[in-house]
């Protein structure tokens, strides 16, 4: 197959590694009250963790520039936060509710640096493309 | 049906005609284009040819993963979208490649005998 617009591959990776950081970014913002997580816990803030990954060697000749791509979902270590809050019936004796440590304004600046890093590479698309007509308009008149 | 399937035959009409000029012209191009073929499968006619499948198969991705994501399958917007943009890219140098064969044609049909 030819490979025309070869960086692209490792650009693609990196556009999937980010919408997955945005999606896991969306469920922290979504979860941040949900004090019932599957385990019965409150829920705890994911983060994602990416990792290089060198490209199936059969792909073509420049497979061996590494890509991006996500690792693991990892959970944020930090313990829940405890509010007082009498009359939710999840409260303990001394009237505390265990909430999910969750920030968000820290989850809102990973969002932007999230979409930015995904703008950067649609950019580097962009920039590609144009590179590869402008190859194709030599000796054009 | 794709549009592409009709330019196998039409470079087959082509090629002959084109074959029967200059070696000396075209001897040069064959050695820009990644020929990894045995020596049999190397003639110009059959790198154009393998070029013209590759952009058809390029454009058969492309639709693809479109369809895909028309679907509702999990196939992420922007790797639609690129290989859109790759099937195009390769497409416009298929266009620019006949271009230049036509160009070289027309020039020797207007020498002075």
């Amino acid at each position: 197959m030819i490979q025309i617009l070869t960086g692209i591959q490792n650009t693609s990776a990196a556009l999937d590694a980010e919408r997955t950081r945005l999606d896991v970014i969306s469920q922290n913002i979504a979860n941040a009250h949900t004090t019932h997580d599957v385990d019965g816990k409150p829920y705890q803030r994911r983060v994602v963790v990416f990792e290089t990954a060198l490209q199936n060697a059969m792909a073509g000749d420049r497979s061996t520039l590494p890509a991006i791509q996500v690792a693991k979902i990892a959970v944020d270590k930090r313990p829940p936060l405890k509010v007082p809050d009498p009359g939710n019936p999840e409260a303990d004796a001394q009237g505390m509710v265990a909430v999910p440590n969750i920030n968000i304004h820290e989850e809102m600046a990973d969002l932007i640096s999230a979409s930015r890093t995904f703008e950067a590479n649609l950019a580097v698309v962009k920039n590609a493309r144009s590179m590869a007509l402008a190859t194709l308009a030599i000796g054009r008149h | 049906m794709s549009p592409l399937t009709a330019i196998p035959a039409y470079s087959a009409h082509l090629l002959p005609q084109v074959e029967r000029l200059p070696a000396q012209d075209i001897a040069e191009l064959p050695s820009t284009l990644p020929a990894a073929q045995p020596a049999d499968s190397n003639s110009f006619s059959s790198l154009l040819g393998k070029l013209v499948s590759d952009v058809n198969a390029q454009q058969q991705a492309a639709g693809q993963n479109v369809n895909a994501l028309q679907s509702g399958q999990n196939v992420p917007l922007h790797q639609a979208v690129i290989s859109m943009e790759e099937a195009n890219v390769s497409f416009q140098l298929m266009v620019e490649v006949r271009n230049r064969l036509l160009e070289s044609y027309q020039e020797i049909m207007r020498m002075q005998i």
